[in-house]
């Protein structure tokens, strides 16, 4: 239950965080994707059931207020963190590269995804302007967000965890 | 403990598998549903709207005070500078203002005679304060927070500056989603004013960065259309009310179909630094 309050309250946070002041701090009017930090990172340190909860629901907050159809980013949400989930079994609290490679990784993906469901299907092929001026600032401006923001999530998983076993051990 | 109760204690549970496929479904049909219907326009935005806008109506206002403070303090220097050269511009400024005085004359019968503006000073308007902006990179919408509650309804007009900034596209209580015309899914039915020609001006991501919005399909054939031509929202479209500014034309290229010209439109509107709009409390009749 703790867990799930703390999870919502992360994900909300950092989607108003994402809608606000980061469109203040923008880089050529460039924001970093929040929700794809918090979505891989969930995924990662908590496996892919967990990654596809929080996906969805990463999803469909921004479905709800931004996407024409709701349940598009849901979607694409969902499958990222269930691919992303399928790496819990590396996951070491101390390691911080390999998550950041899979936010990269992840990032670019769903930017390319976008591209290929929004643009491409409408007849927009110039990959090569939206790859340099729309994915890539993108992925590198989350990536550069990622470096101090999973670190905290990754803290506050373990502080979670901690409390988790010595409760359990309470009833033993 | 007895083993029923211990058995009835074990979590029921599903492979990650089939939850995978389930929510894809789900999520399909959601799509679906969306696509053909809104049956979840009111219900699933007012629970939405209260739990998040009021934190992003909190959040903007305090962000945008930093921001104005850090602005103040890095520009104290420069004003300085720039008061003194403004002292010596002053003294210029008076001698040409004398004869600004007289041309103001002029324009004043001019505009009488042309009439634009006074158009648009009859609608009814509430202003609006942008509380949050798109959360991807790939359109540009904007949340603003005024809703149902003031009479805010889909497909009103929102300008800002007197140019036409988009309309909005979805609404909650006390919230409601703009989508502007440079947003790549959004198209414009425009006119050429000096030519009363139509067009259709379309926002453009690739155009987006050199703030200009592209437009297609003018006819044109007795090459009446020229750079700087003011176009303004046409009275044939069926969202928008008719001769809203929507900027002036940068360039043109004939299509090579020989019938039709298109090229770009620089809006009146400055779409980055928007922090207030107007909502036109009015829809456009279209007889239906």
């Amino acid at each position: 239950m703790r867990r799930l309050i703390f999870t919502f309250v992360t994900i909300i946070i950092s989607f108003i965080l994402q809608t606000t002041v980061f469109r203040y701090i923008d880089f050529g009017g460039i924001v970093p994707n929040l929700m794809v930090i918090v979505t891989s990172s969930f995924a990662f340190m908590r496996g892919d059931k967990n990654g596809i909860w929080v996906g969805v629901f990463c999803g469909l907050l921004v479905d709800v207020f931004f996407g024409t159809y709701l349940g598009f980013y849901a979607l694409i949400y969902m499958y990222l963190g269930y691919l992303i989930g399928k790496f819990n079994k590396i996951f070491y609290p101390e390691n911080i590269l390999l998550p950041l490679l899979l936010i990269v990784a992840s990032d670019f993906l769903f930017g390319f995804i976008c591209y290929v469901l929004l643009f491409m299907f409408r007849n927009k092929y110039d990959l090569g302007y939206y790859m340099m001026n729309v994915i890539i600032p993108e992925v590198v401006y989350t990536s550069l967000v990622a470096i101090f923001l999973y670190p905290l999530l990754v803290r506050m998983n373990t502080f979670l965890e901690d409390i988790e076993q010595r409760s359990a051990k309470k009833f033993v | 403990m007895s083993p029923v109760i211990k058995r009835g204690g074990e979590r029921f549970t599903i492979p990650s598998k089939y939850l995978l496929f389930i929510l894809t479904i789900l999520c399909t049909g959601l799509i679906i549903v969306t696509f053909k219907t809104n049956v979840f326009n009111g219900s699933v935005n007012s629970v939405a709207g209260t739990f998040v806008i009021p934190v992003q109506k909190g959040i903007t206002t305090v962000s945008t005070y930093f921001k104005t403070v850090a602005e103040n303090l890095a520009s104290i220097k420069a004003l300085q500078k720039e008061n003194e050269e403004l002292k010596k511009k002053i003294e210029d400024l008076t001698t040409e203002n004398t004869n600004l005085e007289q041309d103001k004359y002029e324009l004043t019968q001019l505009r009488e005679l042309y009439n634009l503006d006074a158009q648009y000073l009859d609608y009814k308007k509430i202003g609006a304060r942008i509380i949050a902006k798109d959360a991807g990179n790939w359109y540009h919408s904007f949340v603003i927070d005024k809703g149902t509650d003031e009479g805010v309804a889909i497909d009103m007009n929102v300008i800002a500056g007197g140019g036409l900034v988009g309309r909005i596209t979805d609404v909650g209580p006390d919230w409601a989603l703009v989508q502007t015309i440079i947003a790549d899914n959004s198209s414009v039915s425009g006119t050429v004013l000096s030519a009363s020609e139509n067009l259709i001006a379309t926002g453009d991501l690739e155009m987006y960065n050199e703030g200009q919005i592209a437009f297609s399909k003018l006819v044109d054939d007795a090459d009446k259309v020229s750079v700087g031509d003011k176009v303004v929202t046409s009275n044939i479209s069926d969202k928008y009310l008719p001769g809203i500014l929507i900027g002036y034309i940068s360039t043109i290229e004939e299509d090579s179909n020989n019938l039709t010209k298109s090229g770009r439109i620089t809006p009146v509107v400055d779409f980055e630094y928007m922090n207030e709009v107007l909502v036109i409390m009015q829809l456009k009749k279209t007889g239906e």
